[in-house]
């Protein structure tokens, strides 16, 4: 065989894999109802794994506690434990060991060990057509923004937002009451229970009603997102966002990458969580405060407007389903957001 | 095919501005006088002298009037950012290019400078000058072959710059239209209306003080969002004062980059004079360059 045939049959040969193959589950139609994973019931199974940064084996024992005095099993990923400098694993070993979770049967649900950085490097390489057919719940924030907003936009399937296995206290007896909250709104998350989420007015907000999905995360995360195909979609919901150890300039930079890219036009509502802001160096005073930034981009728009919302890389971080509806209240004396 | 600004001729006017952070005039002063030696008349801003007491040389509308002024005065025939830090995006979408349209002029600065870079190249395919700003006239930088390079610039002489080899380099040679500027910037801007446009084009970047993990992050956006794979080549200049965290991320910049690009076949530089530091050279955004990677010599030439 020549040169030219052999690599016309190799393409010939390549080109028919596909079609014999799987189908391409990137074809969303975007306005289907959202798929809720089945909830948790005693004796189900949640594996922990470590798509982003790494995590010991001794720092998750207090979650690995915790969620088996819940009631559930859990299975301990081969990411626990493993280090490639800041990650848990090579890409390789991480998404392996993602995958593997997502296409057990005997998984209920994915608890990520921890966030830092590495989602996005491993997202590309997860199958999820057998996540698709049966769905469960996926856990965690910060890093793992990138999963959720890559399952809200690709497959409509909801996914928990919250606190991690880095974040369950040794000691709940020692705990802060907000701190146990935040774990146990997890657990009542996981069970299927609506979740009702009351909060301090701030003389800042917008007030107003609102209805709609509950989307968002981690706001550098969803920058960096931007113009690929985890790219998160706003239009008619309400929107969350929290960041930590970021510049004031750097915060409102990004509250314009979300204004110039259209997020903020078309919102139900906008959730302005915990907001770590790193001080300004000598001499470089912003001069705007976190309210002046978030209220100068959305002074057109009439929708309601919140801030110190409980969600964050804060003490107070509670589990919030992203991609379900909720409903969003905010007047002058009493605040929530809660699932319907 | 891009619109390339008329090139200055002695006793034409360069307009010096602050569209974003705030710059101490006598910083600029150096500046002011070597363009003058160099035959311009200089027109300056209102956000030059600017008694502003925070970040920014002045509100948003005295930035946005100051630039606006500048870009619709015929008597000036190019424009010099003093220096960048943040604050264009704020800006952006209030300037009118009207007039700007009809008659180009070029645009010169870096860093945040990057945000009319990529406007004006996706939107109006008009040139514009990536180069060094004011505070690359103090300390004697005014003579510097860097400096010197702005001005060969603006008097219309052709580019054209090597560069050390690395051992990273991936050979090659491509003429194509040049594009680029600062990553954060870069990425910050996909999605909106002044995203940059990659396909067929060289691409250089350049960043100074990010966390390497954050650099990876953002090379991530770059091929997630369809930026690097069909690239003609790539330019990958200084990434100054870098940071890393408390766990290190286990590779070098130019580890980092490789590892992102390892699997297109285009050329690529690293450690071009394109940066924070001495080594910035003026590069025409829009303009066509050939990029040459040898085994013992980098080029890129107009």
């Amino acid at each position: 065989m020549n040169r030219k045939k052999f690599l016309s049959s190799i393409l010939i040969a390549g080109a028919a894999i596909p079609v014999v193959g799987k189908k391409n589950i990137y074809q969303n139609d975007y306005d289907k109802p959202i798929i809720i994973p089945k909830y948790l019931s005693a004796g189900d199974v949640i594996g922990i794994t470590c798509p982003a940064g790494f995590i010991t084996d001794k720092e998750i024992q207090p979650a690995v506690q915790q969620m088996q005095n819940w009631g559930f099993k859990v299975r301990v990923g081969s990411t626990v434990n493993k280090r490639d400098y800041t990650f848990g694993g090579t890409d390789d070993e991480r998404a392996n060991d993602f995958q593997q979770m997502l296409d057990d049967d005997s998984i209920n649900a994915i608890m990520c060990a921890r966030g830092g950085y590495g989602s996005v490097r491993i997202i590309d390489k997860l199958d999820f057509t057998k996540f698709i057919n049966k769905p469960k719940w996926i856990i965690g924030f910060s890093d793992i923004t990138v999963i959720h907003s890559h399952l809200n936009r690709n497959f409509n399937i909801a996914s928990i937002h919250s606190k991690m296995c880095n974040s369950f206290p040794d000691d709940f007896s020692k705990a802060e009451p907000a701190q146990i909250d935040s774990i146990i709104s997890i657990k009542q998350s996981l069970v299927g229970e609506k979740m009702k989420y009351s909060f301090l007015p701030n003389i800042n907000n917008k007030p107003g009603n609102a209805a709609g999905a509950l989307v968002g995360g981690n706001l550098k995360t969803l920058e960096s997102l931007s113009g690929s195909k985890s790219d998160i979609k706003t239009e008619n919901k309400i929107l969350f966002v929290e960041d930590t150890g970021e510049y004031l300039y750097s915060i409102d930079r990004m509250f314009w990458n979300l204004k110039r890219t259209n997020k903020l036009s078309n919102l139900k509502a906008l959730i302005i969580g915990g907001f770590k802001v790193k001080p300004d160096e000598a001499g470089e005073d912003f001069g705007k405060t976190i309210y002046d930034i978030v209220l100068e981009k959305v002074k057109e728009y009439n929708y309601p407007v919140c801030f110190d919302f409980p969600v964050g890389h804060q003490k107070t971080n509670y589990a919030l389903k992203c991609g379900v509806n909720h409903t969003l209240s905010i007047n002058n004396t009493e605040c929530f957001l809660k699932e319907i | 095919m891009i619109i390339v600004p008329k090139y200055l001729q002695k006793g034409d006017t360069i307009g010096i501005v602050c569209p974003a952070g705030f710059m101490a005039s006598d910083k600029i002063q150096t500046c002011i006088n070597t363009l003058q030696n160099w035959g311009y008349k200089i027109k300056i801003g209102n956000t030059i002298n600017s008694v502003s007491q925070n970040y920014f040389s002045g509100t948003d509308e005295e930035r946005l009037a100051d630039f606006q002024q500048m870009l619709d005065d015929d008597n000036v025939h190019a424009i010099l950012c003093a220096r960048g830090g943040y604050g264009i995006s704020r800006i952006i979408d209030k300037i009118n290019f009207t007039k700007f349209k009809k008659k180009p002029k070029w645009i010169i600065g870096f860093s945040d400078v990057t945000v009319l870079h990529a406007h004006i190249n996706s939107n109006y395919k008009i040139a514009t000058l990536h180069a060094p700003m004011a505070s690359a006239f103090n300390d004697d930088g005014y003579k510097n072959e860097f400096v010197l390079s702005l001005k060969n610039t603006l008097e219309g002489k052709k580019n054209k710059y090597q560069c050390a080899i690395n051992a990273l380099n991936r050979k090659g040679e491509a003429t194509a239209e040049l594009i680029g500027g600062n990553l954060t910037l870069l990425a910050h801007l996909i999605g909106s209306s002044s995203d940059i446009k990659t396909k067929n084009k060289i691409l250089f970047i350049e960043d100074v003080g990010e966390y390497l993990y954050n650099i990876d992050r953002m090379f991530y956006q770059l091929k997630r969002s369809g930026k690097l794979d069909k690239l003609a080549g790539l330019i990958i200049g200084g990434f100054t004062d870098l940071k890393d965290t408390d766990r290190p991320f286990g590779k070098t910049i130019y580890e980092l980059i490789d590892d992102v690009v390892k699997e297109y076949n285009y050329p690529v530089c690293y450690n071009f004079p394109v940066s924070h530091a001495k080594e910035n050279v003026a590069l025409k955004v829009g303009c066509t360059y050939q990029l040459k990677v040898a085994k013992n010599k980098v080029t890129l030439q107009e």
